[in-house]
């Protein structure tokens, strides 16, 4: 029972991981300068990772779908969530006005508690996957 | 000790079902108005279906062309009210959405977003509004297309340019539809001229404008 | 342990490169790589600024607004007196000039619904819409 649980979780923050790379690969332009909103990083390297970016959210969501590189997959979307939120956060305090970008444009219209409260979450959980399935390291594949 | 055990416990069971609750009628509302209509107005009612007091803290309107009413600031228990919301048409065009939004006390619902859909009818469709040369372009006449909006038939079109330096030749090309040519007497000069375009039967007109523009010095 | 995990995340990491460089490729006309243009239709005061005499500005705001305060030289143009309003800003206008259209602040609509109606009614080239607003621009006074 609690494996299913676990892979409940896996899926559940795969999706969410698949879904806003999806988003942001059909408009790179346009995470290229949300992305420059938050004034973190130079245009260019912007630029840059709005093309890789939404690619490295696809495939880790899909690594922890089908169980494979499944800890590299969680180490980089822990990482991933991390530096979003400290970055939110940052431009919070900073006060820019910021239309997040990490769902593309969907989630223009939210505020500011909601999304963060949604990153944390989503922190919460891949760092609880990561210790739930740290004591079996040979569990990445099947089950 | 026990009464005020049993007067707080009370008091929760009091806050918990004495609720207010206001429940709208809709909360969009589509409206068609005529062509020769200045405003089009929503009114969307709601009911205060709890059993408290609900207060409007405020009514606010996604434009400056909306404008919103809300009879009364408190509506008590079981009263019923309307918002009226009034939309400016204007000279706008095409189906306009504007919203509503109301904040109230209710616990339940502190924000509801009202939308107001005008169907504004377009007699006339123009393609493209605007022509122009650049000065020295040669003077050949250049088209615009007309044809009747949805749900309406244009039989004839009635065209006048405000200057005789821009001539108008109208043709009709087919069942609801017509071409203007327009050409300027000479593109030497900046001269410009408004063309009034009406359906033959509407009094309604339409607008377009033809000129002469300073050309960009490179191109 | 630990190596197993970077290994991993390194393969991942190799494996989005492939169809990232993909899409940078297929879109390296799209966006330039070294100054932020416009995407679509919005741009920043400091853009618009940069364009100094090339820029035509355009406030889209409810007469009473424009009367009270507007950025200097802008047209007031709006969809309540659009037939009215239309011909002066054509009459300012010419094909090589940037249109710079504001509202009161970045969630207002009135800029966007008058950029649409400058680009498919008047069929005019580089309609922008400010960033921001007049807010914004306020706030770069």
């Amino acid at each position: 029972m609690k494996k299913f649980l676990w892979r409940l979780v896996d899926l559940v923050i795969a999706v969410i991981f698949i879904y806003a790379g999806a988003v942001k690969v059909l408009d790179p332009v346009q995470f290229a300068n949300d992305i420059d909103n938050y004034k973190i990083l130079p245009w260019t390297i912007g630029v840059g990772l709005a093309f890789y970016l939404p690619w490295l959210e696809i495939f880790c969501g899909l690594a922890l779908i089908f169980r494979l590189l499944y800890r590299g997959a969680l180490s980089i979307l822990t990482a991933l969530v991390a530096i979003f939120i400290i970055a939110t956060i940052a431009a919070k305090v900073r006060g820019l006005d910021i239309t997040c970008g990490c769902f593309g444009h969907v989630s223009q219209d939210w505020n500011f508690p909601a999304h963060l409260a949604l990153d944390l979450v989503l922190l919460a959980g891949v760092i609880l996957l990561f210790h739930a399935t740290g004591a079996k390291p040979r569990d990445l594949k099947g089950a | 000790m026990r009464t005020h055990i049993f007067a707080f416990a009370l008091s929760i069971v009091i806050c918990v079902t004495a609720h207010a609750e206001l429940k709208w009628e809709q909360t969009a509302v589509e409206l068609h108005p005529a062509p020769t209509d200045k405003e089009a107005v929503g009114h969307f009612k709601y009911q205060n279906t709890g059993s408290k007091p609900v207060r409007f803290k405020s009514v606010h309107t996604s434009c400056g062309c909306t404008a919103a009413q809300s009879q009364k600031e408190e509506v008590p228990p079981g009263e019923k009210g309307e918002i009226t919301a009034t939309f400016k048409i204007g000279d706008r065009t095409g189906t306009q959405v504007k919203t509503v939004t109301v904040q109230t006390d209710d616990p339940t619902n502190v924000t509801t977003v009202l939308t107001l859909k005008a169907v504004i009818p377009q007699e006339l469709e123009i393609n493209p509004t605007f022509v122009f040369w650049g000065k020295g372009e040669a003077p050949n006449p250049k088209t615009i297309v007309v044809h009747a909006g949805k749900d309406f038939s244009v039989k004839q079109l009635k065209v006048a340019s405000s200057s005789p330096d821009f001539q108008t030749k109208v043709e009709q090309t087919g069942k609801d539809q017509f071409k203007i040519d327009v050409q300027p007497r000479e593109t030497d000069k900046i001269i410009a001229a408004t063309l009034t375009i009406q359906p033959e039967d509407s009094s309604k007109i339409f607008y377009a404008t033809a000129r002469i523009t300073n050309a960009p010095a490179i191109q | 342990m630990k190596s197993l995990l970077v290994r991993q995340a390194l393969i991942l990491a190799a494996l989005a490169l492939v169809p990232g460089l993909g899409q940078a490729v297929y879109f390296r006309n799209r966006v330039s790589w070294r100054s932020p243009i416009p995407a679509s239709e919005m741009i920043t005061v400091t853009q618009a600024r940069a364009w100094g005499g090339n820029a035509i500005w355009v406030d889209a705001r409810p007469d009473e607004e424009f009367a009270r305060d507007h950025v200097p030289g802008a047209l007031s143009l709006n969809e309540d007196r659009w037939n009215e309003l239309l011909p002066q800003f054509l009459a300012a206008w010419s094909p090589e000039k940037k249109i710079v259209i504001y509202c009161s602040s970045q969630s207002c609509n009135a800029s966007r619904e008058v950029a649409h109606r400058l680009r498919n009614e008047a069929q005019l080239p580089n309609v922008f819409v400010l960033k921001g607003g007049w807010e914004e621009w306020l706030r770069n006074r």
